[in-house]
């Protein structure tokens, strides 16, 4: 079976290509680039559409097992083909948590039956993610955990953190680690400052996240343990990575697409579906992300993806779930920051195909001969109104309901098939 | 104070937060408030406004003053009270604020009192109700009909609020009151200065309003018309933000010796429960400058009048 998408604008940040042309596809695989010769089955005309590599998303949660009412593995995958995401990192702190080989298996396989995009797990760091005992890393890396994490929750005791990390690097492992010192601001339900103290709300101050960032750095420099830094929500934050980096270590930095977009003012009238964790903090630090992002200092933009239903979020703002569905969304976050000049097309894409293809190891990513023809067609300056109603995931928490947004997916493919059409 | 070619009315549907009242509005509910208060002293019953009104108080936090000024205002005015202590309601039993909401709402009440232990509760009540909502104070976000009450207790004990020096000292970080009472005064021109041990001083208190934030007593009451204390919740003193009880009362219990700093006429106020000995000394509570007990009959007052406003307005 031979597909030719003609008539595009071919977008690789791998390669830096941005030009009109075609592409072949043969069997699921990249088979021809540019000026196509061969011959295909079907055609498509791409009418001067975006054709770029499907986006990986190293951060999404789901509620599957243990929670389905929030997010099974095939709704997401709904929700994903939509928003051009077509290959997911599932995070582990699921019901039960996803320690052992079992689970990482049973994860990838019910991946491959339910749903249309590629589902890789991410292992517990911890056993039970209790931050006590090390999960079985080297055991689930063999069966296909493509890093390995504590989740929400950072183990707490940084000796059980040097001890695990140092044991990750001899295996080789990846670990992923959320920068925060949980202590402080544990009641914290907003960014702290003066807005969180007008409206009587706990804060969660920026020094949880540094306090947090510079042991993490710290154990990662002293045992070698490549790390991805988990959401920054910071300037001083993107500073004391790239500090780090100047000292050797092999330090990672994502952000969540709606931080790109949010500021702590967002929270206005108590909106549930912007309470996430790390929150969204001050118009500099958005600001400093979005500059980090076009400096290439960025390694990883995620959708965060964390559904949660509205008996979780129809509460007061201190009671509700922290989380935001985002799997629809991030394509779009970050062409608004194309359309307003801030980032060129291939430095938009870079963090959300090639660059997290390259930290875990992935052929897909990029148009390349040979690579999996995971791939989307969008158009980059159509406008579009956000509405909850209308989004794919089982739960709608989008902090992105009510906005206009810009650019949207048309067409996705994952190994070449056509699985999403709008 | 019929103005030709201008006309005020009172549009607000709720009283969720100071911060959604004008001056104007500030000033319109005093007024009516002074009228209430005066024809209790002179012990005249007034007009029923709220007859065949069914007003619902539903605290969810522990309160005795509030719910029975509230409770007192509604029945002076001639509804009918129907008042639900939380240990009562289905809350315990795992039902969501949004679903009480929706099952009070279906029993018709012209107007729904409510304080909750969460900021922002009782708007996110109020968004499902058809009825007029009144916060009795929600978390640490705002308690208006006190800072109502307490600019019109200050209004009649000076005369005034525009250039009055106010100084509030306490637990600003927790304190709904100061919240309310800040942006209230502020708005009718008074200069507030906040006070308070660093623990408990908020950031950017200049957004409610406050002219300067201090940690030192002695500096904040310097030259001040009006002393407000506010109560320290005593479990704050084990450590935790504070070291002692004696150690907080050393630097910001208000003491006839640090009264001396203060305006020789200044008024002294606590929004009550007080803890007497803690915040303030008792001599000075029960003084001839005290208008604590005033305060609390500018309640009743102002709560009349807010409920006067706010009746006939469910959709």
């Amino acid at each position: 079976m031979k597909t030719l998408i003609r008539n595009a604008r071919l977008l690789c940040p791998a390669n830096g290509w941005d030009e009109e042309g075609a592409l072949l596809v043969e069997d699921g695989v990249i088979a021809e680039i540019g000026k196509v010769s061969g011959k295909a089955d079907e055609t498509i005309d791409a009418d001067g559409l975006c054709l770029a590599p499907g986006l990986i998303d190293l951060r999404v949660k789901i509620g599957e097992p243990g929670a389905e009412q929030k997010e099974t593995l095939a709704t997401a995958s709904r929700a994903a083909v939509s928003g051009g995401v077509t290959s997911m990192v599932v995070m582990p702190d699921t019901n039960p948590v996803i320690d052992d080989v079992a689970l990482v298996q049973f994860i990838a396989n019910r991946g491959r039956e339910t749903s249309d995009v590629r589902i890789y797990p991410a292992g517990a760091l911890t056993k039970g993610l209790k931050g006590e005992a090390m999960a079985e890393i080297g055991l689930m890396s063999d069966s296909g955990a493509v890093f390995f994490t504590n989740g929400d929750l950072p183990v707490a005791d940084p000796s059980v953190l040097r001890r695990t990390m140092g044991y990750a690097a001899s295996c080789g492992a990846l670990v992923a680690s959320r920068a925060d010192e949980h202590s402080l601001g544990k009641n914290g339900v907003m960014n702290a400052g003066a807005l969180a103290a007008r409206m009587g709300l706990s804060g969660l101050p920026r020094e949880a996240e540094w306090i947090g960032l510079a042991r993490d750095l710290l154990i990662a420099e002293a045992t070698k343990c490549p790390l991805i830094i988990d959401q920054i929500s910071t300037a001083r934050s993107m500073e004391m990575i790239k500090a780090a980096r100047t000292r050797g270590v092999k330090a990672y930095a994502s952000v969540a697409a709606h931080h790109l977009f949010f500021n702590d003012l967002d929270v206005g009238d108590y909106l549930t579906y912007c309470k996430v964790n790390p929150p969204f903090r001050a118009e500099e630090d958005r600001q400093a992300l979005i500059e980090a992002l076009a400096h290439g200092d960025i390694d990883a933009v995620v959708s965060a993806h964390d559904p949660q239903p509205p008996e979780e979020k129809r509460l007061p703002f201190a009671e509700a779930s922290f989380g935001a569905a985002g799997l629809e969304t991030v394509l779009s976050a970050l062409l608004v920051l194309v359309q307003d000049e801030r980032l060129s097309m291939l430095d938009a894409l870079r963090p959300v195909t090639t660059s997290p293809a390259d930290i875990i190891g992935l052929p897909q990513g990029r148009l390349a001969e040979g690579a999996p023809a995971d791939l989307i067609l969008f158009d980059p300056e159509k406008p579009w109104l956000c509405e909850r109603e209308h989004l794919r995931s089982r739960s709608v928490n989008s902090p992105f309901d009510g906005r206009r947004m810009v650019g949207q997916v048309m067409q996705t493919f994952v190994g070449g098939k056509n699985v999403f059409a709008r | 104070m019929a103005i030709p070619g201008y006309s005020y009315e009172f549009k607000h549907t709720h009283l969720l937060s100071i911060e959604d009242l004008s001056r104007l509005d500030i000033e319109h509910i005093l007024d009516l408030a002074e009228e209430f208060a005066e024809a209790t002293r002179r012990k005249e019953r007034p007009e029923p406004h709220l007859k065949n009104n069914t007003v619902i108080n539903l605290f969810f936090e522990n309160s005795t003053r509030t719910m029975s000024s509230f409770e007192i205002a509604a029945k002076r005015l001639g509804a009918d009270v129907v008042t639900m202590p939380v240990a009562q309601s289905s809350v315990k039993k795992g039902e969501t604020l949004i679903d009480t909401a929706m099952t009070l709402n279906a029993m018709a009440p012209d107007a729904i009192v409510i304080r909750h232990s969460a900021s922002g509760g009782v708007k996110l009540l109020s968004r499902k109700v058809d009825c007029a909502v009144i916060n009795a104070g929600d978390g640490t976000h705002q308690h208006p009909t006190q800072g109502l009450l307490d600019t019109l207790t200050i209004r009649r004990a000076k005369g005034r609020i525009e250039g009055l020096k106010v100084t509030i000292c306490g637990d600003i970080l927790h304190s709904r009151v100061a919240r309310s009472t800040t942006m209230a005064l502020h708005m009718l021109g008074a200069e507030v200065t906040l006070c308070g041990p660093a623990t408990l001083m908020p950031k950017g208190t200049d957004t409610w309003g406050a002219a300067r934030a201090l940690n030192d007593f002695d500096t904040a009451i310097d030259g001040a018309d009006v002393v407000m204390m506010l109560r320290l919740q005593l479990e704050r003193m084990n450590g935790a933000y504070l070291p002692s009880q004696r150690e907080y009362f050393r630097s910001f219990g208000l003491t006839a010796e640090r009264l001396k700093r203060a305006a020789s006429d200044a008024t002294i106020m606590h929004p009550g429960p007080m803890n007497r000995g803690v915040e303030i000394e008792s001599a000075i509570a029960d003084g001839d400058q005290s208008v604590i007990t005033e305060q609390v009959e500018m309640g009743v007052a102002v709560r009349e009048a807010v409920l006067k406003l706010l009746s006939g307005r469910r959709t």
